[in-house]
């Protein structure tokens, strides 16, 4: 199947996104913000129609449209400290309704659908040199912020006496978000994107490591989750996105069980 | 003696207005001072607390400190971040980056004030509340700070281990004059540590010795 160009494709896009996704959706995930991820995911939908209806690059309409809704949850927070569901019910609305009023309109000269599923025949070259930059700068940005983001996550109290400029990296940080979103829709879809983020965190999360052990297992199983749902979706002629979702839940119940089977054995023989 | 935090006329309201719940306080606390800060609660000694961490701004009036580094000890029980997955060292190492302290002997040194060296590789949730009130205070040790704020030290830590935490703090503030400044809900340790206790009520606030305050107020309330 990898003679096949677009599969060649597929796969490039697939690696950059098996070790973006779980970079970002760790400190998603330990913020207890993952819902963000997913309001986020669904608001790139309405980036990805712009673009099209703009002629322009889905992928590249997806990260400015999301980034800003990023940069707009941040900023509302600050007015509506207490009602942070209520800013993601906002945002989703604005930007589903954004989306679906442009699809309907039947304006756009191109097919929506495969955004929302995933699709391996729609990876353009453009859309690999775009997934490339970003997934590059977000990398390196977050190498940078790393101290200053595992403690924004961790303590943020202590961040902001530390001198960190917690307002300021949480802006840096939605872009970082919106960046992930927008180099996944492509393969993953945005259904189901927010289980990309969130999932193999999750099932890291059950190994009971430290924060580097941690991610490095999330990237581990972001790899595992991503690639043999993309290969067996292929085989199944079915959507990868929806499949790579599978996957990572399967993946995480067979860690929780594994741990709890190795737990009672553990007891037993003690 | 330096002057290390002065208030002046200092209000404060989360709704911007009346009823303020600190209601123009005054106080100055000295280098070397080591200061409990008592009163029911809700009364304002957190909300004061996060005024001088500069964490909150006044609603009204003044409040500085000339300190270079300031430490601080979180309470253990506000802690919900208890499974998060850091281990002692990582989280250490990310904080003396943040401080830009280049030495990575700090971690080991702060560690073994607080005999803590033997769990450098423990995971921040599996320690109890002792154990982890001696890493949050190594943490805040780190950079060498002139003034350490602390949250209700002893919320959530066992009486052996609570000894240990005092011990500890008055010695740092009688060998190295590092000024304390300790939100208390532990009224012993408070009058046995304290050179000074600042005592909230009403929005009010009232310095005095502990040997003062045992003699009014505590006399008052009974």
């Amino acid at each position: 199947m990898l003679n096949y160009s677009f599969m060649q494709n597929a796969l490039f896009v697939s690696v950059f996104i098996s070790i973006l996704c779980p970079c970002i959706g760790i400190f998603l995930v330990l913020r207890r913000y993952s819902m963000i991820g997913d309001t986020l995911s669904h608001a790139s939908l309405a980036g990805i129609t712009i673009g099209l209806l703009c002629d322009q690059s889905p992928v590249l309409g997806a990260f400015i449209f999301t980034s800003i809704c990023g940069a707009l949850i941040e900023f509302l927070r600050t007015y509506l400290k207490k009602y942070t569901d209520l800013i993601l019910t906002i945002v989703l609305s604005l930007s589903v309704g954004i989306a679906i009023t442009i699809i309907s309109s039947g304006k756009l000269h191109a097919n929506a659908d495969s955004f929302l599923f995933g699709s391996v025949l729609t990876v353009t070259e453009f859309d690999m040199i775009t997934v490339l930059v970003l997934s590059m700068i977000s990398v390196l940005t977050l190498i940078f912020l790393y101290n200053q983001m595992l403690y924004i996550a961790y303590d943020e109290e202590a961040a902001k006496i530390a001198g960190v400029k917690v307002k300021l990296i949480n802006y840096v940080f939605s872009i970082l978000v919106a960046s992930a979103i927008s180099v996944s829709i492509r393969i993953v879809g945005v259904l189901v994107l927010s289980s990309m983020i969130a999932l193999p965190v999750a099932t890291a999360l059950q190994l009971g490591k430290g924060f580097k052990l941690t991610l490095a297992f999330s990237i581990v199983f972001s790899v595992v989750d991503i690639l043999s749902g993309l290969f067996i979706s292929y085989d199944l002629n079915v959507a990868p996105g929806g499949f790579t979702a599978l996957v990572s839940v399967v993946v995480l119940v067979v860690v929780i069980l594994v741990r709890r089977i190795a737990s009672q054995v553990k007891i037993k023989t003690s | 003696m330096f002057l290390t935090i002065q208030a002046k006329g200092l209000y404060f309201s989360y709704t911007v207005s009346a009823p303020y719940i600190l209601d123009g306080i005054d106080f100055e606390i000295k280098d070397g001072d080591y200061i409990s800060i008592l009163g029911e609660n809700g009364c304002g000694k957190s909300t004061l607390m996060k005024l001088i961490l500069k964490l909150l701004k006044p609603t009204k009036g003044t409040i500085v400190t000339n300190a270079d580094h300031i430490g601080y000890v979180p309470q253990k029980n506000d802690f919900s971040n208890a499974n998060f997955p850091i281990t002692v060292y990582e989280m250490l190492n990310a904080y003396r980056r943040l401080l830009k302290i280049k030495n990575k002997e700090a971690i080991l040194e702060v560690l073994d004030r607080v005999g803590m060296n033997p769990f450098m590789d423990s995971l921040m949730g599996t320690l109890s509340g002792g154990q982890c009130q001696k890493i949050f205070i190594a943490r805040a040790l780190m950079g060498k700070p002139d003034l350490l704020i602390l949250d209700e030290p002893s919320t959530g830590v066992d009486i052996g281990s609570q000894k240990e935490v005092y011990r500890f703090l008055k010695e740092i503030n009688k060998k190295n004059g590092i000024t304390i400044v300790s939100v208390e809900h532990n009224l012993d340790a408070a009058i046995s540590n304290s050179t000074l206790i600042y005592h909230l009520s009403g929005g009010k606030g009232h310095l005095c010795t502990p040997e003062k305050y045992t003699a009014e107020f505590l006399k008052n309330e009974q």
